[in-house]
């Protein structure tokens, strides 16, 4: 890797909680970019990174941080997600700079946790997708009255963070792209390389999932 | 709407709820199943529940703001200018007379650098901005002539365009941008494959002297006064190049 921190206490983690890692300020061990730029080629590539990277950087830190959920991760991320960028700049030539970036950022996300916390990685293909079926619209016959919407109102937000945080990862990044960034679903489709119909039935799974957890903790 | 389970399923109804919810529907169809939320309790609820938690994980989840150094960083790894952030020695002569300004009383001065820095900083946004949209212009025009009349009706002063195209920073367009409720005219040039941005911002400042190079929110700024105008360039360009295109700028010809 190219970060000379030490990534080893990291790796025995668990799925950390959002509110403590990805919020909490960090005192040290930000400062530690070490890369020469010594691969660099082209005055044009760097004024295209420039101009369509540069401008969603915040935006890729904000997404790195909710699917790696630590703060020091997401900068591991965000400066890996670029460089991968900045190679590939020349290739792009779409209109979306904003889908492109993001969807750069949430694969590097995904091949940093394969790499650093393989044994919590689990896919939503084990789970066996079909089988959590929607109930056929039942589930909102589980939903009390309406009173329950101030509950879901009134929840706080460690609550909220810890339940999008128990996500499985296809879940979680269909909430969040959606939800937390506000992307259309068929550039959430885009970036995450599945149809706008597995879009739909996994952000409609998230967010009753979602509901659900508030309301069992709130019950 | 593609790969949706069977159009009668309870299934597909659930998840157009959440279309619904999302915006995602066309005004017709947003009609229709508007419609059957109404008609079916169980879908009310569904998406009387799905608006209480988009609110809430609007309202609660902030976003995490990347840390202050990162994307100086990040610009630095692919070989991009960024000017440093340790403090120069001019910046410590400037803080030192700005010190004795303040002991001096002269809070004019003092004010007026505040202002000053503000619209620069809304400069640098108006920047960011055309770098994020279609286009960084409202009009696309290498041709000063086409570009000054375009100004002319629309604002109350067209600026001052020139034609540094032979010294290598061809006129790209121009737009209008919004600094401080004032429509503020901003021509683009290119060099290569950069973008500079330069905002004539009309000042009563007097003086035609012209600031260092500095770096705002990563990007480099140079900032003049001439002939009641304040005009801030902004680009991701390197400092010394940024001052080299001020210099060509101010030197050009009135008549140009």
């Amino acid at each position: 890797m190219l970060y000379g921190r030490d990534r080893d206490s990291r790796k025995q983690q668990k799925f950390p909680s959002l509110e403590n890692f990805c919020f909490a300020a960090r005192g040290n061990g930000v400062a530690s970019a070490t890369s020469t730029g010594g691969d660099v080629n082209g005055e044009i590539d760097r004024a295209r990174f420039a101009s369509i990277v540069v401008p969603h950087l915040s935006e890729a830190f904000a997404l790195a941080c909710w699917l790696t959920g630590s703060r020091a991760d997401a900068e591991d991320v965000v400066q890996d997600a670029s460089l991968r960028a900045f190679r590939a700049i020349a290739s792009f030539n779409g209109t979306n700079a904003r889908a492109w970036v993001l969807t750069i950022v949430r694969n590097t996300a995904y091949s940093w946790l394969e790499k650093n916390r393989a044994p919590q990685f689990v896919s939503v293909q084990d789970l066996g997708e079909s089988a959590e079926a929607l109930h056929n619209g039942s589930w909102a016959a589980t939903l009390a009255d309406t009173p329950e919407t101030v509950l879901i109102a009134k929840a706080d937000a460690g609550r909220v963070e810890a339940a999008v945080a128990a996500l499985p990862p296809e879940f979680r990044e269909v909430l969040l792209l959606r939800d937390i960034q506000g992307l259309e679903y068929r550039e959430i489709a885009e970036v995450t390389a599945v149809p706008v119909g597995t879009v739909m039935s996994r952000l409609a799974r998230a967010r009753r999932r979602v509901i659900d957890a508030i309301r069992t903790h709130n019950a | 709407m593609t790969n949706v389970p069977g159009p009668d399923s309870g299934e597909a109804r659930a998840l157009l709820v959440h279309a619904y919810a999302d915006g995602e529907l066309d005004p017709a169809n947003a009609l229709a199943v508007g419609r059957q939320i109404a008609a079916d309790p169980l879908l009310t609820a569904e998406l009387v529940h799905t608006n209480a938690l988009r609110r809430i994980l609007r309202e609660r989840l902030a976003r995490p703001a990347p840390p202050p150094g990162l994307q100086s960083r990040i610009k630095r790894t692919v070989g991009l200018a960024d000017a440093r952030s340790r403090p120069s020695w001019r910046a410590l002569a400037a803080s030192l007379l700005l010190a004795v300004a303040l002991a001096s009383g002269s809070t004019w001065f003092v004010l007026r650098q505040g202002t000053h820095d503000r619209t620069t900083e809304a400069a640098v946004d108006a920047h960011v901005r055309g770098l994020m949209a279609a286009r960084p212009t409202d009009i696309e025009s290498g041709e000063r002539h086409t570009v000054k009349p375009w100004f002319n009706g629309r604002i109350p002063q067209a600026p001052r365009v020139v034609n540094l195209t032979p010294e290598g920073f061809p006129l790209l367009g121009a737009r209008i941008d919004v600094i401080g409720a004032a429509p503020i005219p901003t021509l683009v040039y290119g060099r290569r494959r950069h973008i500079i941005s330069l905002s004539a911002v009309p000042d009563t400042a007097r003086g035609e002297g012209a600031a260092a190079p500095r770096s705002l929110s990563g990007y480099n700024v140079v900032t003049w006064h001439d002939n009641g105008i304040g005009y801030r360039a902004v680009s991701d360009l390197a400092a010394p190049e940024l001052e080299k295109f001020a210099n060509l700028f101010r030197s050009a010809p009135a008549g140009q």
